[in-house]
Formats: C-alpha cells, structure tokens, sequence
C-alpha cells in the first residue's frame, strides 16, 4: 500500500494543474481537483465530463492541464476513459508501451448523478482499470444553478426555485457513493477537501488498487451555494462536522469510516452560512430543517451500522 | 421578456401542460420558467435526467393526450433524435424547441444555424419528416409557438421551433396575441384507459409482411399535404430584385437591414424569407427564378438551406452562397458588402 506523502515531499512536487484556469475565485473544485492530482506517484491520464471544469480548463486553445486530457460529451466521461485505457491496455500487451499509467476521469454532479450514472456503471461492470471522481458541487452549476439528484433538500435552484408555495428541492439527495458501492468494485470512497489528508490518502489508495474505483468528492460552489468566496473549505467542513457527507471508505465490500466528527454538529451550522437554504429559517419551513436532520441521523446511523458490520 | 421566456409563455397559453427539459445554455430560461410557471396552470414540469429522459417523457405525456413540449440546444438535441424519429413514426404530436448554438461537438455557446440539415432532413432514423418554423423576433416565437401546438394536434407529428442563442436571449417588444384555439381533430388515439371501448394502439414497430411500407406512405401522404397547405414564407421587394437574398431566422433579420439600407440607395435588393424550413417555399422560390436574377443564401453556418435553394431554383439563377460557420453572427456591413460586389459585378468569393 502506498505510504503517505509528507507535506514537504508534496510541497515539493509539481501541480499539474496551472493557474490561469478560468474557475470562479473561490471555487472548491480546483482545489480538489489539485489535490488529487498531488496525490498520485503515477503519470496520469484524465477525461473530464462537459461541465464548469471542463469549460474553464480548455478555454479557446488554452490547456490549464499539465497532462493528457480528453473530453467528449457530458454523459459520457467514463465511456471515454474505458476507451483510452482499454487501448492502453492493448498496447502494453503488445510491448509497444511499458509505462505504469493512471487513468483518471474526473465529472460534475450533473454528468456523474443523471446524465452519466449509465457510463458510469457500465465502465465499472466492464472493470477498467480506472478511477472515477465525482467533483460534487450540488448543483448543475455551468448552465446556471439547476437543480441536480445531488441537490440536497430544501436548496433554492433555478429550475426549483424557493417561493411561497414550494420550498426549495423537496426530494433528497441520491446516495451515489452507495449506488457506486453496490457495484461491488474493489473502491469506493466519499472524500472532503476539508479533510486534505483523509482526501489524498484515498486517492492514492485507489491508484493503488487494480479495477474500477470511485471517489465522490464534496466541491463548494459558492455561485451556487450563495455564499463567500472565502468559504469553500469552511463550509465542507462543515458538511463533514454535520454528517451531511460523511467520510468513508468501502474496499472490497468492508466499509469503514474514515473521520468520525468528535461532536456531530447540527445541520443547521451547515446551512446558516448559504443563501441557498436562506428560506429555510422562516417559520413555515421549519419542518424541511427538521427532515433534514432526520435524513442525517438515519444515514449516518445506517453507515455506522454498516462499517460496525464490517468491523475486524 | 426574452425570447426563450415568450416561447414559454406562448406554450403556457397555447395550452401546453406538460414540459420536460434538462439544463444547456442559451435555452434554460424555457425550463427555468417552466419550473415556476407549470404549476400556476396544474400543468407539470419535470427536470429530466438527461435530454433523452426528456424527450421520452414528452413521448408519454403525448400518449396521455396532453400538449406537451421540451427544449434543448443543439448538442441536446442530438440527444433527443432517436425518440423524435419515435414521435414521429407513432404519429404522436410533439413541440421541439431547438435554440441553436454553434457546432460540431461541444462548439461554443452563441447562435447559430448549423442544426438546419438536422432539422429538415431527418436528424433521426427513417423517412420521417418535422413540420419546422424558423422565427426571426419575439413576436415570431410567440405566435409560430402556439401554432406549432395546433399543428402538431392537427397533423398527429412532432413539431421543431428552430431558433438561435441570439433570438432566444434578446429582449425586445411584441405584442403578445391571446390564444385563440381553431378547431382540431378530436384525439381518438389517445391513450387514457379503455374501459367501456375498444382498447388503442400506438407503437411506430411494423414487423408483418409489408406493414412498415404501408405505415411509410401513409406518412409521406401526410407530409405531402403539409408541403400543400403548410408552406409559409415572407417577401421583401421580391417583385423587381435583381439580386434576392434568401434567409432564415436571425440571418434574415440581419439581411434586412441590409436589403433596406441598399434599397434606401437605389439598389433592387430582395429578401426571401422562409418561414417552415419543412415544407421548403420550393414553389414560390422557383416562380421567382429569372435568367437575369441572382441569389444569394445567407446563413449563419457554413452553407445548408443553400442546397434546398439551388433545388427550387433549379439551375434557372445562379445560386451564391455567404455564411458564417461556429456561432459567428454575420453583421449587416458584411452582407452589405458581399451584395455590392454582386452589383459592382466584381467576382465573388464567397
């Protein structure tokens, strides 16, 4: 297993991501994006779905990729990467590469959740060799601030604007890492920037591990989320303190829990600071606060249950 | 209002009660106007999964007998072809709303007039045809709107409004007619529970001996009567041109200013303007063709309504071409310029 990279050792190496890019300031997504990058020991290989990183990254006949990069379509990122590396795959059987590479691709909520799950799930049944990161922003955030299966409930979208009749999203979140476990891959992991250390270990964790793996990783957007620019990391730690994500790991079918919050902070603290559930604390929206936290608690008790399940 | 909202709203009136959509720019003002609109009406709208949930779930609400309608931008729209040739062969009425941006791939997002071949000439499988309108100005998208619901009933067949990024983000004044329903056929196909009748049918799947030919010409029937009775366009001092720019949507509307500057100048420029891109004005563009007059499409791609124009004509003028390909709006300068040339009978180069 790969040991842990010191802060001087990754200090020390180089991002492979440029600045320049034209991600929003305070975007969380560059920063997890760094991060995983960081985090590899391998050349690395990457398709990234159509969504804001795309966009930004690859603007006129720029590239802020210090790496092979491909982009197809929006549903499409792990149909994409499954070609590359199955080519890969070929060319090392044939003796015309020796390189040890790593095939990342890296999509949105909206190209992850709806409209790429079925790519997504046929490259993992197909068991490339590949990791799969989901930068999770909430939201379909490129084409202005859409509501996504991974919106949590209660948040004010575009297309499920809070007024007086409906507050905000009233259907919860998808539990895509669960999706993605039930797929009996060998990896699977939720991660938050927040936690840089807990984040880069499982990324290279899964570098690590033959097969499909995914990561799903918390991304503040704080165009959508109506919030600082200075409140990205704050804010999904929040997400973490609160058991809205919590961070966890299931490898081989054995689930742990990787970071488990010493208080379980109320989920209120999470959405105090976003304009997104600002509709929230009025009066006659109280019960969403309350279905929310109900949401929480029985999640969280369920994954507790679960990695008590697979405890040694 | 913008564009894309007065289609919205037009369908609203027109009584559209079923929307489906997924978010692409420039046409989420449709969808995000329906997420808040719908439910003023009892109508619903549903944020699909992908654009090819969208169109199936229009599929369905159309089955169910209610007016239903789904928008998307070019690459959306790609997605969406298998289910209209769907539509399509099932015979069920449909509004498509494409506000074009620029291709091929991902491309940009500005408007733009590269989905026409897409639009007229199939996009999906089969021998299947879309009754297609071009609007030039809101009051266009707001009228052709509801008269893309009525067509579609009338016809039992998917309808597509081909717009642009450009016409569906601007802003401008029109006057917003009450909707006034003609009469239509009644819907004895619908699918709403047969108890107490005799149970209904739609599929567009023929495997038995010759069912599918059959299907086939009683399609391309109704489609000739489209091209009889459907043909709609517009003539800008046609009559004496010695020089008839034919175009549609936005790049008509940047043309005009053009003919009518030149015309304020004494130069005999026309505009010929097609309104249903299918049926093509085939007829009414060949009773214009004189050995001494020009053509010249204009089109903000790199040459497609051009072919149908050089078929209408049918090598009676000569037929030149000057577009502008990837989302790239042609000013009126230009065309100013490219038709001078023509009159300064200097070669031209397209």
């Amino acid at each position: 297993m790969a040991r842990p990279l010191s802060l001087k050792e990754i200090s020390k190496k180089e991002v492979l991501i440029s600045s320049g890019h034209r991600m929003c300031a305070g975007c969380g997504a560059p920063t997890v994006i760094k991060m995983v990058l960081l985090a590899s020991d391998y050349p690395i290989i990457a398709a990234t779905a159509t969504g804001c990183l795309e966009v930004s990254t690859c603007i006129s006949d720029y590239t802020a990729w210090k790496i092979p990069w491909i982009h197809s379509a929006f549903e499409n990122a792990a149909a994409t990467i499954s070609g590359v590396e199955t080519m890969y795959r070929s060319l090392k059987k044939q003796g015309v590469i020796s390189k040890e590479i790593k095939f990342v691709a890296f999509g949105g909520d909206g190209g992850t959740y709806d409209i790429g799950l079925q790519s997504l799930s046929g490259a993992v049944e197909r068991g490339h060799d590949m990791l799969y990161i989901c930068y999770d922003n909430q939201a379909y955030m490129n084409t202005g601030i859409q509501r996504s299966s991974a919106t949590p409930r209660g948040a004010d979208t575009t297309t499920m604007p809070a007024g007086s009749v409906v507050p905000g999203k009233t259907e919860p979140r998808k539990n895509l890492t669960r999706i993605m476990a039930a797929h009996d891959l060998p990896y699977a992991a939720q991660a938050s920037p927040s936690h840089w250390m807990d984040l880069m270990k499982k990324v290279r964790k899964a570098f690590d591990i033959k097969g499909p793996k995914f990561m799903n990783i918390l991304s503040p957007c704080n165009r959508g989320w109506r919030s600082r620019t200075d409140e990205a990391i704050m804010l999904s730690r929040l997400a973490v303190e609160t058991c809205h994500w919590p961070l966890y790991e299931v490898e081989y079918g054995v689930t742990k829990i990787t970071f488990k919050p010493k208080e379980k902070k109320p989920i209120v603290d999470f959405l105090k600071p976003q304009g997104r559930f600002k509709h929230l604390f009025k009066p006659e929206n109280e019960w969403m606060i309350k279905k929310l936290q109900e949401d929480i608690d029985r999640e969280w008790e369920r994954l507790q249950k679960e990695a008590s399940l697979s405890a040694p | 209002m913008k564009g894309n909202e007065a289609i919205a709203e037009a369908a609203v009136q027109a009584g559209c009660r079923f929307y489906a959509g997924y978010p692409i720019t420039p046409q989420n003002e449709i969808p995000e106007y329906m997420s808040w609109r719908m439910p003023e009406v009892n109508g619903v709208f549903v944020q699909a999964e992908s654009e090819l949930a969208a169109i199936n779930m229009v599929y369905g609400a159309s089955a169910a007998g209610v007016r239903a309608m789904t928008s998307s931008s070019s690459p959306g729209i790609s997605l969406k072809q298998e289910t209209i040739s769907y539509l399509a062969g099932a015979e069920l009425p449909a509004v498509i709303v494409n506000i074009q941006r620029g291709g091929p791939g991902l491309g940009n997002i500005s408007g733009s007039q590269a989905d026409y071949f897409q639009a007229v000439k199939g996009g999906g499988h089969g021998d299947y045809k879309l009754l297609v309108y071009a609007p030039y100005n809101l009051q266009e998208m707001w009228n052709l709107t509801m008269l893309a619901f009525d067509k579609a009933d009338e016809y039992r067949n998917p309808v597509m409004i081909l717009g642009d990024g450009v016409i569906g983000q601007m802003v401008e004044p029109f006057y917003p007619k009450p909707y006034v329903r003609p009469e239509l056929p009644v819907k004895d196909w619908v699918l709403d529970g047969c108890k107490n009748r005799e149970p209904r049918v739609i599929k567009s799947l023929y495997m038995g001996e010759g069912e599918l030919e059959m299907r086939n010409n009683i399609l391309q029937k109704k489609y000739k009567v489209m091209k009889d009775k459907e043909v709609s366009f517009e003539g800008y001092y046609t009559e004496d041109s010695e020089i008839i720019i034919v175009a549609f949507g936005i790049a008509a509307r940047i043309a005009l200013s053009s003919v009518k500057r030149l015309r304020s100048e004494g130069f005999k420029v026309g505009l010929f303007r097609p309104i249903t891109l299918f049926p093509f004005p085939e007829k009414e563009l060949f009773m214009l063709a004189r050995e001494s007059r020009r053509f010249i499409t204009i089109e903000m791609n790199a040459g497609q309504m051009v072919e149908d124009v050089r078929l209408s004509i049918n090598g009676i003028s000569e037929v030149l071409f000057y577009g502008r390909p990837g989302g790239t709006i042609i000013t009126p300068a230009e065309v100013q310029e490219k038709i001078l040339q023509l009159f300064n009978h200097q070669p031209y180069l397209a």
